[in-house]
């Protein structure tokens, strides 16, 4: 029995059926009872419009990071694979065509771009579809069969895997899928002398992945917002936010509620606020531009008391910014976008399963906490596929968050009273004796406009007390590792809370007394457990996928110490290896 | 891809990397590239025996890690067979519909395995071992069998045997004098041979020869002209090797056993030379071509091939003195006439 | 006499307490200056929900900034006071949230036509169920009397001393071109006439537009004032079918305030029943044309 850590990377074309290959491995992967991790992109900047990588980490223990480098690469397409060569282990493998119908340049052949070191493996994609199925459709199939004949991978398996997927589709599409499958695993067995150590045979594995769902980080804010009572979701496309939109827009209308595509951002987050004020669960989500665009009417939302969610999927920025990469560089405009003090909640679920968390978190804390919630995902983990355990059934006490008022209140209404908790009892539209007007300027408790300095003071202050309880509703901060005398304690956020885990279990098997701390409420910040985090640690390390530190520069505050950053902005996740290099030479 | 000179070096034996390292420490500019249809990296052929055996591992063979390639800038195309050679347009045509242009070529392409027309029609029984591909296909089917037939031979046999003999099989060894490979054995040699062999269990049938081969359930059957059968797992083949040259025959590029070459090791094309097991090489002393074996030969002549590419002309001689243990024989021999 | 004038007020009061239409205004006191037409637009408005019977609390008004921004303050209702042109976008949202309510949106020609003119033909294609208010006096008031979108050419203004080098907006044109499926020009004078339109306006399922043009006695001594508009008055003909696209869009062109009901096409479907899978192109008039 052995262990087995593999990265795959299939690259073509959009349209060559490069993701859905992808997707066939990880479910398969998946049911013989792997844990996956796998990441779908389509860098837009790479000539020759339409290249796509499906990444997937494939592994028989916990995975936390999507893993630096690929082991093995198949280039469905080699213009757009030459360049994916640089993720490429140095020893790693290629699977290539070896016959494509025209001579190539030697530059244009991605057989010529492989580093000594590299194994490669030439397999007649084409010809094979084409003998399987008489057109070049099967060349995915093919190279998957060709995976599975040099990899050891159960091949019967797989075919009833194939099965399975393409089940709706008409039995000729089944069939010629099965057909290339087999071409390609049958010539590679025959033709090709392994000659690398990678296989799948003999792995210990777990007894059975069934009640795992497989899901990327968007599908589980659907889910999420599905489960939590969602009514309505409004939104304007935008990458990497819009797959909410589309799974919304099926699945919604099914539980009674509505998806509205807006004619922009402002309007989506104008009718998520004006559904939050009707008593309805509304929320919208998008990316740094559409965020920015919703920041005045996000502020009405905090200054009105109304509840209102927005998933903000972070891409490069600023502007139009990089679209299809990822990045953590919107944490500031979430933690305080918009004009003056305008206090908010704000939630980072560092995996998949806590998108499905942070997004029933979130609806729950809005409606209950009455102002905006912001969800901040990244590009990555919004397309980060995992094999999860099921969700748990949405805590019930979080289905319901509203605090009505009594009837002896709504005798003398005060929508905003200026209570203890800060929390005001709020009217829903349609109770008698209830109306109010709310206002986006400064307002007395009974929410007319009054500017005069006591009410202001008051109010802003009101507004900050009332969200600190939700501290204690969120699920407590992660302390991972030794308790005391730990020589470098990580802090984490967001997406990269897993690729700094899996740096800090390395770090910790190289001997270095090593630590994480992460929350995915990031807004009220859980300041104690941090203070608590960082007095056990001679040195902090907050390592970040933005420029300026920006979550570095949020807990400063809060810490009173020096923090060491890293940050990078290269598009890519950050790896578990590039952290544990900074934690080694912090170590030292 | 810088566009400046692009040596290419067909072949990743001692010969061709020899020639890639001297190209590279006396030009840094170039590109160098060897190419070959072997995917395994540069490894020693004569240690196959013992990987067969399970005596090394697959590091074991390794001649040297990919990271000197990557320090010495020097781009390996492994499992990439060339098809054709265009020595008008430069370019070479890869199997997998590849192009590569090429400023100069060495051609260090070794041989295969060698079939005297008297085995031809039996060619389809016998296992052939000249590769890291051929032993990893070997290897389990080598592990069930129990009579092991070697037909010899040449040197990489005898090492072959001694292998087998370690793993405890029944083996036959027949020998035929005239086959035997690069040199023609004397009936004195042959008998010393065989007796040497029978002390340790072998079964030796010297210049026996073959009758018919025959697929018998399971088993081989082979017999012998005066009337032996033997029954048999496998039927190794060591009939020396031949130089790969099907490729180039109609290329331009002169050849006749092997590519030919003149003592710069230059063939007909000015940008296109010749090295190793591959080239046939022209002795103005001898007035005639001669072939060479072993690795020291192939890198000595890796070496001269790159250096006459780069302006040189340095003529080539063979390894002065080269003994060879032939199963217990000595024979001194480096270079050879007739094969 | 000044008994007499005393008694004739009581007598008054009572007549407007039975009238029931006070029980939809707060005791809230518009900012409004005297003399501004947004009393009667209000007044108009009041009196339109106590005619259709609406409850109080059934109601909602979503408005934006500007003077009649500030109409949700004084009126008896669940009032949302939003932010500058967003107050088309937060009443659909209400609207789309609850079906039961009665959603109004309410804005001038600066929220409306200027910072969320934007929103404008996407609520009209989209046909959600609520009822736009602009209220329409050619002018910023609140900021003290800049040129809007709907101030005359060449009108002289505190943006523009030289005089406004902008066309203005023709709101009625823009609502018939952009789809809307009621559309109609009131003036702030005639509360009987308001009230009449606000009925039918409220009562259509689907998306209304009313253009409602006041003066604003503060800042526009010149153009839209009191005396102009009574001068210039005209009402839709009487043979004016309001199921006339075409007919509509050719008052619409026409310089000249004209006031009544443009357009109206009851059998267009609302965004809510398009959303319950009713679609087909042939149910709407207006995506005939």
């Amino acid at each position: 029995m052995t262990n087995v850590d593999i990265v795959i990377e299939i690259c073509g074309s959009a349209g060559e059926g490069t993701i859905s290959a992808g997707e066939i491995l990880s479910r398969f992967m998946s049911s013989q009872g792997f844990e996956i991790m796998s990441f779908d992109s389509y860098p837009s900047e790479i000539r020759g419009f339409g290249k796509c990588v499906a990444h997937s980490r494939i592994s028989n223990r916990k995975i936390l990071s999507p893993g630096k480098y690929a082991d093995i690469l198949i280039a469905l397409k080699d213009a757009h694979s030459i360049s994916q060569l640089p993720s490429l282990r140095e020893t790693g493998i290629v699977i290539y065509d070896n016959k494509p119908p025209n001579y190539l340049e030697e530059d244009k052949s991605i057989a010529g771009w492989i580093e000594p070191g590299m194994i490669s493996y030439g397999v007649p994609l084409l010809e094979l579809a084409q003998k399987a199925a008489g057109n070049s459709r099967g060349r995915n199939m093919v190279a998957i069969g060709a995976l599975a004949a040099l990899f050891q991978i159960d091949d019967e398996a797989m075919k009833a895997s194939i099965r399975s997927r393409y089940a709706k589709k008409k039995q000729i599409v089944i069939d010629s899928n099965l057909n290339s499958f087999q071409e390609g695993f049958e010539w590679s067995k025959k033709n090709i002398t392994k000659i690398d150590p990678y296989t799948f045979r003999n792995v210990r594995l777990k007894k059975s992945n069934k009640s795992r769902a497989i899901i990327n980080g968007n599908q589980a804010v659907a889910q999420a917002a599905l489960d939590s009572g969602l009514h309505l979701y409004a939104g304007y496309p935008i990458t990497p936010a819009t797959k909410i939109m589309e799974i919304l827009s099926k699945e919604l209308p099914k539980k009674g509620g509505i998806m509205i595509q807006t004619e922009d951002e402002i309007a989506a987050i104008g009718n998520v606020v004006g559904a939050g004020f009707a008593g309805k669960r509304a929320m919208t989500a998008t990316s740094g531009p559409g965020f920015s665009l919703m920041t005045e009417l996000a502020n009405l939302a905090v200054m009105a008391e109304v509840p209102a969610v927005i998933i903000n999927s972070q891409r490069g920025g600023p502007s139009t910014g990089v679209p299809t990469k990822t990045e953590q560089s919107d944490l500031n405009i979430a933690l305080s976008g918009g004009s003056g003090d305008s206090p908010r909640i704000v939630i980072a679920p560092t995996t998949v399963e806590e998108c499905y968390l942070g997004v029933s978190l979130a609806l729950y804390l809005a409606e209950k906490y009455q102002t905006l919630v912001v969800v901040l995902l990244d590009f990555f983990l919004s397309n980060s596929i995992r094999n999860i355990p099921m969700p748990e059934p949405i805590n019930k006490k979080w289905l319901k968050g509203n605090i009505a008022p009594t009837k002896t209140e709504l005798k003398d209404y005060k929508r905003f009273k200026n209570t203890e908790s800060g929390i005001s009892p709020r009217a829903i539209p349609g109770t008698p004796g209830g109306m109010f007007v709310t206002t986006g300027l400064e307002h007395s408790e009974q929410g007319k406009p009054q500017y005069d300095r006591e009410t202001h003071h008051q109010m802003t202050r009101k507004r900050f007390r009332k969200i600190q309880n939700a501290i204690n509703e969120a699920p407590k901060p992660q302390w991972r590792g030794p308790k005391k005398d730990i020589s470098v304690g990580v802090i984490a956020w967001g997406s990269t809370a897993g690729s700094a885990q899996e740096a800090v279990i390395k770090a910790q098997k190289e001997g270095i007394k090593a630590a994480l701390m992460s929350s995915m409420l990031i807004s009220p910040l859980p300041a104690d457990s941090f203070r608590k985090f960082s007095k056990a640690c001679q040195k902090i390390l907050v390592p970040e996928l933005n420029y300026s530190g920006q979550f570095a520069n949020y807990l400063a505050p809060y810490l009173n110490r020096p923090i060491e950053r890293l940050n990078m902005v290269t598009g890519l996740p950050m790896s578990a290896e590039d952290i544990l290099d900074k934690i080694r030479e912090m170590a030292n | 891809m810088p566009k400046n000179d692009h040596y290419v070096i067909i072949g990743n034996g001692p010969a061709g990397n020899k020639a890639a390292d001297r190209l590279r420490d006396r030009d840094k500019e170039a590109r160098v590239t060897i190419i070959s249809d072997e995917a395994f990296s540069f490894y020693y052929r004569y240690k196959l025996p013992d990987f067969i055996a399970g005596r090394i591992s697959e590091d074991a063979l390794k001649v040297r890690p990919y990271t000197i390639y990557k320090e010495k800038n020097i781009r390996l195309r492994l499992g990439q067979r060339v098809e054709r050679i265009d020595p008008d347009e430069k370019v070479l045509y890869l199997k997998h519909m590849k192009k590569v242009g090429y400023t100069k070529l060495i051609l260090a392409t070794g041989g295969s395995p060698r079939v005297p027309p008297s085995f031809i029609r039996f060619m389809e029984y016998f296992t052939f071992m000249t590769n890291y591909n051929d032993a990893v296909r070997i290897r389990p089917e080598l592990q069930k069998a129990k009579d092991i037939i070697v037909i010899g031979g040449d040197l990489i046999s005898l090492r072959f045997i001694k292998m087998l003999t370690g793993m405890k099989k029944n083996i036959y060894f027949i020998l035929t004098r005239n086959c035997f490979w690069p040199i023609e054995l004397t009936s004195r040699m042959a008998g010393k041979i065989s007796s040497s062999l029978e002390k340790k269990g072998i079964k030796a049938l010297v210049d026996t020869p073959i009758a018919a081969i025959t697929r018998q359930k399971n088993k081989l059957l082979l017999e012998t002209g005066d009337g032996q059968k033997i029954r048999a797992d496998m039927i190794c083949s060591f009939l020396g090797l031949k130089p790969n040259i099907d490729f180039i025959v109609g290329s331009g590029i002169d050849t006749e056993k092997g590519i030919l070459v003149n003592e710069y090791l230059q063939t007909n094309y000015a940008d296109i030379y010749a090295c190793g097991e591959c080239a046939q090489i022209y002795n103005p002393k001898l007035k005639d071509y001669w072939i060479s074996i072993g690795s020291e030969n192939a890198a000595l002549q890796g070496e001269t091939a790159a250096l006459s590419l780069l302006g040189a002309h340095k003529v080539i001689k063979p390894v002065p003195k080269n003994l060879l243990n032939v199963g217990g024989v000595s024979v001194n021999t480096s270079w050879w006439k007739q094969f | 006499m000044e008994v007499l004038k005393y008694s004739y007020l009581d007598e008054k009061i009572d007549e407007v307490k039975e009238q029931g239409f006070l029980n939809y205004r707060t005791s809230e006191l518009p900012t409004w200056c005297p003399g501004c037409g947004y009393f009667g637009i209000t007044h108009a408005m009041v009196q339109a929900c106590d005619a259709l019977g609406l409850k109080n609390e059934e109601i909602c008004v979503a408005s934006g900034i500007g003077c009649a921004g500030r109409y949700p303050i004084f009126m008896k209702a669940y009032g949302f006071h939003t932010v500058h042109g967003r107050s088309i976008p937060i009443a659909s949202g209400i609207k789309l949230a609850r079906q039961d309510l009665t959603v109004f949106a309410v804005g001038g020609d600066g929220d409306i036509l200027g910072i969320g003119g934007g929103h404008l033909p996407h609520i009209a294609r989209k046909n959600i169920d609520i009822t736009l208010f602009l209220f329409d006096n050619s002018i910023y008031g609140l900021t003290k009397g800049q040129t809007s979108p709907t101030t005359p050419l060449s009108q002289v203004t505190n943006s523009h001393s030289q005089g406004n080098p902008d066309t203005p907006l023709r709101p009625v044109f823009l609502a018939l071109a952009h789809g809307a499926s009621f559309v109609a020009r009131c003036y702030a004078g005639d509360v009987e006439g308001m009230k009449n339109i606000f009925t039918q306006a409220i009562s259509h399922k689907g998306f209304s537009f009313l253009h409602i043009v006041s003066p604003c006695v503060t800042f526009d001594k010149v153009n839209i004032t009191w005396k102009r508009l009574r001068e210039n008055f005209r009402a839709v003909p009487s043979v004016h079918d309001p199921s006339d696209y075409r007919a509509a869009i050719q008052m619409a062109e026409d310089p000249r305030p004209i006031f009544g009901l443009f357009y109206h096409d009851p059998s267009r479907q609302s965004y809510q029943e398009n959303l319950r899978g009713k679609r087909s192109p042939e149910n709407s008039k207006s995506s005939e044309r």
